[in-house]
């Protein structure tokens, strides 16, 4: 496993001090040991590729300590199990990002989103480790979130010699001894090892702090975009047979002329009515609503509703949001009051003609319809998590009812 | 016509030039379409290949554009088929499902469903390759018409015959601007492939050299044994996680995409046999087992195959000094915990020095931080007549990597401690 080569690297020092992690960690010791080491001098601290070999300088080996090194261990695997190298190369081709600068701006992002909950309880934080809050920003968001919000600048001069490797930002180093070089993982063996520790944490989530439960969950179905969800949602709604476009026997087919005597259906295209319940009695804010409200009517229009077949039913009073919006994009309001979920339906559903569609905005916290709705529904779900459980101590049983089966949920947010 | 002629006389020149004009476009195009091929392994196309010759419907997600028609050239050429192509989005519902054709007394005789031309030629061929093109740019009718046509192999009167295999082409969700999605039954009835270009690929081609890939062989003296693999590594995990026969999928994001069900398993059990026969790669099988039952079933199966590689801890025990270790430190202590647990099953004086022998083999070929915990495991379960074996000194290395990061971790400890302390007070 370890080059037989002799160098000054302190391989002892470095094993005991991936031995200490695996002991603090010990559902990342999977992930630890499949690391393959690689003494490097022109590495400066420890860095990884994305088939999971590490680089280590001997010079840093040697001028920290073991408890030290065994933080890096754990911050360098969490770079790899986090797939940081996949989400900065994804990122850099959303946004046309280009040039080892932005790849700098990666590397620090990724550090940020490992380093607010990876230290502590038996582990050191490294000298050094940069924190979200030593560049102003909050603790606990992901990679993407802190790209968005810092650049450059005399606040992260320090941080320009810090370097995690390709396997943390995506971009190949001078040192890195590339896919075809010896003992790197194949993909699928990524994928495994990723997987063996994921299932490991779901197995025991007592053990494990609810960052890396969140990580296992999501390890291998990243959560999508909800845009796009709640846009395919619509629009299969909108254009599944029955709505929208499909074949009709009102209108002698183009293929008629061939076959005399036969009646031939013919492709024909009729809008989908799409009403947008809204539900406003929870602690929606207007920035969620509106930015949801805005989607569905783009997405809608898009499928070829027109601005008149669009119904927005605001199913509370206090519809601030929904008024202004719907004035601004000329969408006609109908009815209003109520919290009560299952008035917006039966007022949706006594538009005539009947729509075609039904969206529903809201965060869950309410009761349904005990039965299915005579057309397609979609519920654009704002997730509601329970920050602390000492505020419901009256009811600690209380689960709000969850969406019924029938409906497609997408989760917003 | 004199004009005419006179004036061809006086130009002669020209017009030669114009003759020639198209001899130099044409050569120019002979040197643009003069390209090469050289080899490289592609997994993708490997997939595919194994999952059509296993008789699957193979349903191909990628962006327009990427080579996915080339890629079926290659594959008809490969397996010796006629390539038929259909663009769906250019025909109706009675393309698939026949077109009626009127006789003399149409009560008396009814109205047949003629199959449309290409159908008759496939037929009547008896083998071919049929790729059913742009899927989600058809109407829901034609959509539907052409699942019956997947499914079923029935175009109108006609019924596919057995050597011909199909291969459905669709645009990821998030990129079709009309929605195709599957319904759950449908989607567990194909093996779905991601295709994706290769950025390298793509840029080597249009300089001249495309990949000419080599297409997996089944081999014909392994079919028994491939057989056999197959059906152990299923059921052998589905032996043990009878959660994972049949999850319907429940969160929108999977909707779609491949779930497990008896039917899926069926279908991964013939291509882990496929893939066996073939020798083909883990990585090659990964594509396919994640395909057809999902990422989280099908990576449950490759972990169990990964174990199923993993040398059987009563072989080591027997012989430990000719033992074949894994290279890879998470499978070597995957393999001494198993170690471990066979002396824990039965301890026996011989198979205990046998299993402290391992351990030194182990510390002499790698990293000495992977023997700690089976150490002291294993002299944990030492019984009082047992001497310690000699050749445990040799694991002193391992013992002193073990006293450091207990030092390491008794300074972590205090130091904390001290914070605690001053917080406190």
């Amino acid at each position: 496993m370890t080059p037989d080569a002799p160098g000054t690297l302190d391989l002892d020092k470095l094993f005991a001090a991936r031995l200490q992690a695996a002991r603090a960690r010990p559902y990342l010791a999977t992930a630890l040991f499949a690391l393959h080491t690689v003494e490097s001098r022109r590495v400066p601290t420890m860095a990884v590729d994305r088939h999971w070999r590490c680089y280590v300088s001997p010079v840093f080996v040697d001028r920290t300590p073991v408890e030290e090194l065994a933080g890096v261990w754990v911050h360098e695997v969490s770079h790899l199990l986090r797939d940081h190298h996949g989400r900065s190369d994804r990122f850099a081709r959303l946004h046309g990002l280009t040039g080892p600068a932005e790849r700098l701006r990666m590397n620090i992002a990724a550090d940020c989103e490992i380093n607010d909950d990876v230290f502590g309880d038996g582990l050191v934080r490294p000298e050094g480790a940069v924190q979200p809050g030593s560049l102003g920003l909050p603790a606990g968001e992901l990679m993407e979130d802190y790209l968005r919000q810092f650049r450059l600048g005399p606040h992260t001069q320090s941080l320009a010699w810090l370097d995690c490797g390709s396997g943390a930002d995506g971009l190949e180093r001078e040192w890195d001894l590339g896919a075809d070089g010896a003992h790197g993982l194949s993909a699928q063996e990524r994928d495994a090892v990723r997987f063996r520790v994921a299932q490991g944490i779901t197995a025991r989530p007592g053990n494990t702090p609810k960052a890396w439960q969140r990580w296992a969950e999501d390890a291998f179905h990243p959560p999508q975009p909800w845009r796009e969800l709640l846009g395919a949602a619509v629009r299969s709604a909108a254009s599944g047979p029955g709505a929208g476009e499909d074949y009709i026997y009102g209108r002698p087919s183009r293929r008629s002329a061939g076959v005399p005597g036969v009646v031939l259906p013919s492709l024909r295209r009729r809008p989908p009515r799409v009403s947008v319940v809204i539900d406003t009695s929870g602690s929606v804010s207007d920035a969620e609503l509106g930015s949801a409200l805005l989607e569905v009517s783009a997405i809608s229009r898009a499928v070829g509703g027109r601005r008149d077949l669009i119904t927005v039913v605001p199913c509370d009073a206090a519809a601030r949001i929904a008024h202004p919006l719907c004035r601004a994009e000329g969408i006609p309001l109908l009815g209003g009051g109520g919290t009560d979920l299952r008035t917006g339906f039966a007022k949706a559903l006594r538009v005539r003609p009947r729509p075609d569609v039904i969206v529903i905005l809201t965060d869950g916290q309410t009761p349904w319809p005990e039965t299915r709705p005579p057309c397609r529904t979609v519920v654009g779900l704002f997730p509601r998590r329970r920050e602390n459980p000492s505020d419901d101590e009256d009811d600690p049983d209380y689960e709000p009812d969850t969406p019924p089966a029938w409906a497609r949920v997408v989760v917003i947010g | 016509m004199t004009m005419c002629t006179a004036y061809a006389t006086a130009d002669a020149p020209s017009d030669q030039v114009h003759a020639s004009q198209l001899d130099v476009a044409a050569e120019l195009l002979t040197l643009l379409r003069d390209a090469t091929t050289e080899p490289r392994p592609d997994i993708q196309l490997e997939a595919l290949t194994l999952a059509v010759a296993a008789d699957l419907p193979v349903l191909l997600w990628g962006e327009p554009g990427i080579g996915k028609t080339a890629a079926l050239t290659q594959l008809a050429a490969a397996l010796d088929l006629p390539l038929t192509t259909v663009i769906a989005s250019v025909h109706e519902p009675s393309d698939f499902s026949g077109l009626p054709i009127v006789g003399d007394d149409p009560a008396e005789q009814g109205v047949p469903m003629a199959p449309p031309d290409w159908a008759v030629r496939l037929v009547r061929a008896g083998r071919g390759l049929l790729f059913l093109d742009e899927l989600s740019t058809a109407p829901p009718a034609v959509q539907a018409a052409l699942l019956r046509l997947v499914l079923e192999r029935r175009i109108g009167a006609l019924r596919l015959p057995p050597g011909v295999r199909i291969v459905a082409a669709a645009n990821p969700r998030s990129s079709a601007a009309d929605g195709w999605e599957l319904s759950p039954p449908l989607a567990n009835r194909f093996v779905h492939l991601q295709w994706t270009h290769d950025h390298d690929v793509v840029v080597r081609g249009l300089g001249g050299t495309w990949p000419r890939a080599t297409l997996p062989r089944l081999d014909p003296a392994r079919l028994p044994e491939a057989v056999d693999f197959a059906r152990r590594a299923v059921c052998g995990l589905l032996t043990g996680r009878p959660k994972l026969v049949h999850q319907l999928p429940s969160s929108e994001t999977r909707r779609g995409g491949p779930w497990p069900s008896p039917r899926s398993w069926e279908m991964t059990l013939s291509l882990i046999a496929f893939a066996t026969a073939a020798g083909s790669s883990r990585e090659v099988l990964s594509l396919l087992v994640r395909g057809t039952v999902g990422d989280g079933p099908g990576l449950e199966l490759l972990a169990s195959l990964d174990r199923m590689d993993l040398p059987d801890p009563e072989t080591l025990l027997a012989d430990p000094a000719g033992a074949a270790l894994p290279e890879r430190g998470d499978l070597r202590q995957a393999v001494l915990d198993g170690v471990v647990a066979a002396v824990r099953r039965r301890p026996e004086k011989s198979r205990w020095d046998a299993a402290w022998a391992l351990l030194v083999r182990v510390v002499e070929t790698g990293a000495p931080d992977l023997v700690v915990v089976p150490a002291t495991t294993l002299a944990s379960l030492r019984q009082e007549d047992w001497d310690v074996p000699a050749s445990i000194e040799r694991l002193a290395g391992a013992v002193s990597v073990s006293r450091r990061a207990d030092q390491a971790a008794d300074r972590v400890a205090a130091r904390a401690a001290a914070v605690a302390a001053k917080a406190g007070r």
